[in-house]
């Protein structure tokens, strides 16, 4: 009876367990909403923030999102090539904890860094290539990590077969591994861009802040984000400034959303795709 | 102190040199778009944000792109040349000044600070003195019903209510004319934290800190028992958020809100001794009308542009910045509770203008 | 998305298949050779990242750690000093403003602190989440749930700042903190006041629910790898499942969810904007209970780095630095001490990186 009892309370705390994992980010996305009710509109993507809008935050990071992209997949991917198909193991370990390591480092001090050397020393001024760079560092690494593993997963039969054909590596590669991989390592590269657009730290001190449009210009012009609204407006005295960085909020996690919703929808198309390629 | 004498000396050089009238440097509408950035004090910023429109107006190819941020990130980005212009409450320290010789702190607008509290059941314009303020930032004075407060204001009576002072945690001017204040009226102070855009505040058990002086607001307004300082230019609003401003009194001993009349009654006390390179207190000026916490509020810029069009363009915004009949006027600087810079500074004004060249 | 499905390729199982596809070089074409370098450098970018990084960190702290000695660790002042006083402090052959300070201590306990309570709560949970799920609940809600903790891992850490601020913190202190000062009030750490809802306690909270991702799906993926052989014997013997649980399943994952934890422990060390937003504040003091404003290695960062460009000795800026130092190695040790811990115990399940992913 005693241990039937004790059973049953370890799975209601169990439960309570998950309930309180579930209960955080329905609570997140209702305080967004109620926060940015009043606000929420088609402004907000046809004015700036000065007009109570946030079309230049949107615009900018899109931007960002861009950039990173441009940045990270040619680096990334072929980083992860180099790891799933010539890294020897002891080496590609090493290369591996490098990685690992840099994607827990925080992200301030990437900023910092950032900050002090290109905009600083550099006399890069608030400039959108030194937050593209500071960016670039913190997303890199789940790029070449998911890279890595598409590879991986993709069948050694069909890399045995090209190479018993007698292409060379780099054909094998090109005809043989690299297709059935690419939608893994397309989603790996959605997930990249999710964390790249909900990031502040690196990019406070190294972009800076602007009302305006992007200006598309590397150096000496700041620009605007989303996150940095979500943060700097709440600290402003008027309501209308509070829904708006609620609604920035709410459009960040809009964009996070569908940015998940396409990566299961590519990774579902793998799972398909070397099905077929395995029949 | 050495750096102010040399830059000092060295301005008064330069006038000395060229004692027949020279020539002024072009201003007008850029002839293509140019976009001044700008980032600093929170003070200045509601200010900024009515006169970037006007600018536009003006210039049609001159935009003015403020931000918040802190004077003391006004100030950095000036000396990173991350912003063109940084806007300060606080005037550039020496050592500043001296490691940065091609910076200058340009005045636009004068500014003043009220001390604001929240008090339940409390009436408005409660007096203090600087010394008093001192006291309870540094921790002597903890109660709201204490008798140094009570000596103050007889014939009100306050609760048993902890003060929660609130002071800024990101370096700004703010900062800076408030300890300025309480170093002026308080020898403690004077000898301990002293002034500065930030400074080593006193340890004390109730106090609570803000970013910026929305954040002063927004911290006062939740917590019953505080007392915080904040920029004119938002006071309205921290009004309409249910603080009560109290009067401060000033060096004749009187009791002074920050208004027009006494803001004036400052500037006029100190505008006739303002420096060459226009780095000038105006805290406790002399004066029974005079608010004892009054401010120019800087852009600063520097000296050496990039190209001949963006020093015209800064050219172009400051001079049209500081005229009475353009971005100066009073229905700009009353939104903000700022008043215009006294007669006798604008030639002084006028002359850094023409310093900065492509 | 990726961890789930492709997890197993990276494990210590694939490590045979690697080695058998290890190149050897004469297989190579010279077309080959060159891009194996290209590959090869590009694999190196992070690393040469990392280094970099730390390198431009160490050099700049430097000079904050030679002017204030053993103090930067043991000194409870932090502060700039009298940027606008004349004369200048000259210590350790170092040069800063007249009374300079650079004390990190409040700073690192505020760190400790926030990150230990968040990971004393986020573990239990996680795994009694985790437990819940693969045991109690019916299998179609299982991949409902991993993309939940795909969108938790995903939300930006200003978005839980916001939270925080707006509905978290206000309602822990209007409702529950008073509840916890009452009850919990003969411990002094836990006495009232318990503020308006910024400070120590609610940062806590929400780093916990930042790290939970972390934690949750890598145990998951740990309790997958449990034989269901073991497990189906000790049912069969009588065991109720929370024997089971605690008898087969807890001992063969204990090792994996030690270096998830670790993980997520560092995770919170670093974490900055959601800290910022929510801890109230409070440089250079300690809190004065666990509902009062602090503030951490990360926050202050930010929330100095302007202040510290003003300061024309530059000494302001190495101290930042040399917060970041401290602040970099602690994380990196944690983040080792997690990955070393896996690679011992194996059981073929690879860690997440960074966020959970």
């Amino acid at each position: 009876m005693i241990r039937h009892l004790r059973d049953l309370g370890f799975w209601t705390l169990c439960l309570i367990a998950l309930a309180l994992v579930i209960f955080p980010s329905v609570s997140i996305v209702i305080s967004l909403v109620q926060q940015a009710w009043p606000v929420l509109g088609w402004h907000l993507f046809t004015a700036g923030t000065p007009d109570d809008g946030l079309q230049n935050a949107i615009l900018g990071t899109l931007v960002l999102c861009g950039g990173i992209l441009v940045v990270t997949a040619p680096v990334g991917i072929a980083g992860g090539i180099y790891l799933a198909e010539f890294s020897h193991l002891r080496q590609g370990s090493w290369i591996r904890l490098g990685y690992e390591t840099l994607a827990g480092i925080p992200s301030i001090v990437v900023g910092f860094v950032g900050y002090v050397v290109l905009d600083i020393e550099l006399h890069w001024g608030f400039s959108l290539l030194a937050g593209i760079l500071a960016l670039s560092a913190i997303v890199l690494p789940y790029v070449v990590k998911t890279t890595e593993v598409a590879l991986l997963q993709v069948p050694s039969t069909l890399r045995d077969g090209a190479i018993a054909l007698g292409l060379s590596r780099l054909t094998t590669l090109r005809r043989a591994v690299l297709p059935p991989a690419i939608p893994a390592i397309i989603s790996g590269l959605v997930v990249a861009v999710a964390i790249g657009v909900g990031e502040t730290a690196p990019l406070l001190y190294t972009i800076g802040f602007s009302d305006q449009n992007p200006s598309l210009q590397p150096f000496q012009h700041s620009m605007g984000y989303l996150t940095y609204v979500v943060f700097y407006w709440i600290s402003l005295p008027s309501k209308t400034d509070h829904e708006l960085g609620g609604a920035a909020g709410l459009i960040l996690i809009g964009m996070l959303l569908v940015l998940i919703a396409l990566g299961r929808l590519v990774s579902r198309w793998t799972s398909r795709y070397s099905a077929s390629m395995l029949s | 102190m050495a750096g102010l004498l040399i830059l000092g000396s060295f301005g008064g050089n330069v006038a000395l040199a060229k004692s027949k009238k020279p020539k002024a440097l072009p201003t007008g509408n850029p002839s293509s778009p140019i976009t001044l950035t700008e980032a600093g004090s929170t003070l200045l910023y509601p200010y900024l944000e009515v006169l970037a429109p006007q600018v536009t107006s003006a210039y049609p190819h001159l935009t003015l792109s403020p931000a918040a941020g802190g004077s003391g990130l006004g100030i950095a980005d000036a000396i990173g040349s991350l912003t063109t212009l940084g806007g300060s409450d606080a005037y550039l320290s020496a050592a500043d000044a001296l490691a940065n010789p091609g910076l200058m702190n340009v005045p636009i607008a004068i500014s003043a600070q009220a001390v604001d509290y929240n008090v339940p059941g409390a009436p408005s314009y409660l007096k203090f003195t600087g010394n008093v303020l001192a006291e309870i930032y540094q921790g002597k004075i903890t109660n709201w019903d204490a008798s140094q407060i009570a000596h103050l204001n007889p014939g009100v009576t306050l609760p048993n209510l902890a003060i929660v002072p609130v002071r800024r945690v990101d370096s700004s001017g703010d900062t800076f004319i408030f300890t300025s204040f309480l170093t002026a009226t308080n020898k403690a102070w004077a000898n301990g934290p002293s002034e500065g855009t930030t400074v080593t505040w006193p340890a004390v058990s109730n106090e609570l800190t803000a970013e910026g002086n929305p954040g002063m607001i927004t911290v006062c307004t939740a917590t019953p028992g505080c007392i915080a300082y904040i920029g004119v230019s938002v006071e309205n609003q921290a009004i309409e958020a249910g603080l009560k401003e109290s009067l401060l009194q000033n060096k004749s001993g009187k009791f002074v809100r920050p208004i027009e009349s006494t803001i004036t009654a400052a500037v006029a006390a100190g505008a006739g001794s303002t420096p060459a390179n226009l780095t000038q207190s105006l805290i406790y000026e002399k004066g029974a009308k005079a608010y004892p916490i009054v401010n120019f509020e800087y852009l600063i810029v520097q000296k050496k542009q990039k190209t001949k069009a963006l020093a015209e363009a800064i050219r172009t915004f400051f001079s049209w910045a500081i005229k009475t009949s353009a971005g100066a006027t009073p229905d700009n600087l009353t939104a903000v509770d700022f008043v215009a810079m006294p007669a006798v500074v604008i030639p002084k004004v006028e002359a850094a203008i023409q310093k900065i060249t492509g | 998305m990726i961890t789930s499905e492709g997890g197993a390729g990276q494990s210590a199982g694939s490590a045979g298949s690697q080695a058998r596809r290890a190149v050897r070089d004469r297989d190579l074409t010279r077309r080959d050779r060159l891009a194996r370098l290209g590959f090869l450098v590009a694999a190196l970018v992070p690393s040469g990242m990392l280094l970099f990084l730390a390198a431009e960190i160490i050099r700049e702290a430097i000079p904050a750690f030679t002017f204030s000695g053993w103090g930067f660790f043991t000194g409870q002042i932090f502060s700039f000093g009298q940027l606008y006083a004349p004369t200048l402090t000259h210590h350790n052959g170092v040069v800063a403003p007249h009374g300079a300070a650079y004390g990190a201590l409040p700073f690192m306990v505020g760190t400790l602190a926030c990150s230990v309570i968040a990971l004393a709560i986020a573990v239990p949970v996680s795994v009694g989440a985790v437990l819940a799920l693969t045991e109690r609940v019916p299998y179609r809600f299982q991949s409902g749930m991993s993309v939940f903790l795909e969108v938790l891992a995903g939300i930006p850490s200003v978005a839980y700042g916001l939270w925080g601020v707006l509905f978290f913190g206000p309602f822990m202190a209007a409702h529950v903190y008073p509840v916890l000062a009452s009850v919990l009030g003969f411990i002094p750490l836990f006495r009232a006041p318990v503020g308006f809802g910024e400070g120590l306690l609610t940062a806590s909270l929400v780093l916990a629910v930042m790290i939970v991702p972390i934690i949750a799906a890598t145990t998951r993926e740990l309790i997958r790898t449990v034989p269901i052989l073991a497990k189906e014997g000790a049912l069969a013997l009588g065991m109720t499942p929370y024997e089971t649980v605690k008898v087969v399943t807890l001992p063969y994952v204990r090792r994996g969810i030690l270096a998830a934890s670790l993980l997520g422990w560092a995770r919170a060390l670093g974490e900055t904007m959601a800290v910022l937003m929510i801890s109230g504040n409070l440089l250079d003091r300690l809190p004065v209970n666990i509902y009062g404003s602090f503030s951490t290695l990360a926050a202050s960062i930010v929330d100095l780095l302007d202040s510290a460009l003003t300061d024309a000795t530059g000494m302001a800026v190495h101290a930042l630095a040399a917060l970041g130092c401290v602040l970099l190695i602690i994380t990196i040790a944690t983040n080792l001490g997690g990955r070393l811990i896996i690679r011992r115990a194996s059981g073929g399940v690879p860690l997440p990186i960074g966020r959970g992913i």
